[in-house]
């Protein structure tokens, strides 16, 4: 670029209509390779070092989910439901067996939603945690990149020892669950939970209490309440934006009605504040798991279900880690759906990304980028 | 422009470079053929064998067992494996499952950019053929059909205990092979 002789005035956000003459602005293609983690394209503008304008480029995943369901039974259809979110594979699972449960109209066991609904809180801990080691990457902590995936590891073997895979479990079937509680697993919960509680404290003192953190993400990436509802965001970019929604007590499912949580909202909708919202959940997850080991009811895990769909739509929704998650589903009597749709917290948080890049500065970009938390694979389907 | 030539031709400097040329071009195959066969090459290989840092690109979802792997309690780094994010320091390319048609074509690109020696693992059953998603509208099947592959590891996801071995089968197959030959 030649050297204008005085330099321009800084575009506001309010002036991106004019800005796109070429002269001023330079257009730089963020990824798919890029320093922090993620298989996602932004294509952003920036004048100076100003963001003014961003075009996320998705679709570097999409692998035909919705197609590939149609192919197959519904039994078959679950690892490929778990594969976009793999780090939240049992709350995705959840959806599905929830909508199919609704057309079956089978009834779970309490015992076997009490297990769905612990596995869930477990998986959101270690999602929550590995969103935040990647958040790590993108600001160059190392610490917090290699702290919450060492912690990680707590709940993957909790899991592993609850359902028998480190992180696909495949363990939420129509009906129930596959598997019961091995011997032991209570006191180890409590064990886990409450160390890692420990570390949370010590996580704040590194990191959120740090000033390398909180200088660059306090006030950075602002989403406003009316505009996280205007585009339909979800989940803790939502509920960071300081809206009160939360499926899980909007409507109720599994065991969550008869557990003692809260759902925690930040008024100031920048990235810190849906960084704590991700503290929050994590702290509270802890609480739910041991409510859980503790009251869990004896019965049966799992009732049978028949393996086909009968005529009929359902619409089976949860509370995954990154917001909401649902499914539409269409059966035609045979063991595979007619259609399902398939909609995801990423693909719906999408949306907020431009909305909190603009106007901020190109080296503000990772923090307000992954604060949103957004999982490529999971949007992309 | 003929006259030119012909005063290149008499030029004794040119004729002296040119006759440099074919001997240094000699030598560099002497140079070759010590360094394969001498000490040299052990020296060489051991130094790329635990600098192997792959490239910040991630494909699918076996990534958070790259993610894993590569944090706290398994560590790739006591391998030598540390991720970066820039192409041209990197030396492999660990395709961590998927491989989208709109992918395959970056990877390439990515895999072109990379300086040599470089390698290429391939990650889960998705890269090897497919896997999960063979049938899928929108899929490559195996990343062997657009980049060499050097190790391959199966499993949806591999845990990260099989990674740590497909990279120390790497380097094993480094410490092997001749130093003009890798890549
Ligand atoms: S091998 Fe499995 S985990 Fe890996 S990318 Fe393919 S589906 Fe995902």
């Amino acid at each position: 670029m030649s050297a204008p002789p005085k330099p321009p005035p800084l575009t506001t956000v309010e002036s991106t209509e004019t800005s796109d003459s070429g002269a001023q602005t330079l257009t730089l293609s963020v990824g798919p390779q890029h320093s922090g983690s993620g298989h996602m394209r932004l294509i952003v503008e920036v004048d100076g070092d100003i963001i003014v304008n961003v075009a996320p480029d998705p679709g570097y995943v999409h692998r035909g989910i919705e197609k590939i369901i149609e192919l197959r039974n519904i039994i078959k259809s679950i690892p490929v439901i778990e594969r976009p979110s793999i780090i939240d594979a049992s709350n995705l699972n959840h959806a599905w067996v929830r909508s199919i449960e609704e057309i079956q109209g089978v009834e779970v066991p309490r015992r076997g939603q009490y297990l769905r609904t612990l596995l869930n809180e477990m998986n959101r801990i270690m999602s929550h945690l590995y969103w935040l080691s990647i958040y790590g990457v993108f600001l160059g902590h190392t610490t917090m990149f290699m702290w919450p995936l060492g912690d990680r590891e707590l709940f993957i073997d909790l899991a592993e020892k609850l359902t028998g895979a480190r992180i696909t479990y495949s363990y939420l079937v129509p009906g129930g669950v596959r598997r019961d509680l091995p011997p032991g697993f209570a006191e180890e919960a409590v064990k886990r939970t409450e160390y890692f509680e420990k570390r949370l404290k010590e996580y704040d003192r590194i990191f959120f209490n740090n000033p390398l953190f909180t200088s660059r993400a306090k006030g950075i990436g602002v989403l406003s309440r009316e505009k996280a509802i205007e585009l339909g965001c979800t989940g803790p970019t939502l509920r960071g934006s300081g809206v009160d929604a939360d499926l899980r007590k909007d409507e109720p499912y599994a065991a969550y009605p008869e557990l003692d949580f809260e759902i925690s909202t930040r008024p100031d909708g920048d990235s810190f504040s849906r960084a704590m919202v991700h503290m929050d959940e994590m702290r509270e997850s802890c609480k739910m798991i041991r409510q859980i080991v503790k009251k869990i009811p004896s019965g049966p895990i799992r009732r049978k279900a028949p393996i086909v769909l009968p005529r009929g739509v359902a619409y089976g929704r949860v509370e995954s880690a990154r917001g909401e998650c649902s499914f539409y589903l269409i059966g035609e009597g045979g063991d595979k759906p007619y259609r399902a749709r398939y909609i995801t917290g990423s693909y719906r948080n999408m949306a907020a990304i431009p909305a909190v890049l603009l106007g901020n500065r190109l080296a503000d970009m990772p923090t307000a980028w992954w604060s949103i938390d957004y999982w490529p694979v999971e949007a992309d389907r | 422009m003929s006259a030119q030539r012909t005063a290149q031709e008499e030029d004794p400097v040119a004729t002296l470079a040119e006759g440099l040329s074919i001997w240094v071009g000699k030598l560099s195959d002497l140079v070759k053929k010590v360094v394969d066969t001498g000490p040299i090459r052990n020296v060489i290989n051991w130094a790329r064998m635990y600098s192997l840092w792959p490239v910040n690109i991630t494909t699918a979802c076996c990534s958070a067992e790259f993610g894993a792997a590569s944090g706290a309690r398994h560590d790739l780094e006591r391998f030598g494996v540390l991720p970066i994010g820039s192409l041209r320091q990197s030396d492999l390319i660990v395709i961590e499952g998927t491989i989208t048609k709109k992918m395959a074509k970056r990877l390439r690109m990515i895999y072109d950019q990379m300086a040599l020696p470089r390698y290429v693992i391939a990650m889960g059953d998705c890269a090897m053929s497919g896997g999960l998603f063979h049938d899928s509208y929108s899929i490559v099947n195996g990343a062997h059909e657009f980049v060499p592959v050097d190790v391959y590891v199966p499993g949806c996801p591999p845990r990260p205990e099989a990674l740590e071995q497909a990279i120390i089968m790497l380097q094993e197959k480094i410490r092997r092979s001749k130093v003009y030959e890798q890549g």
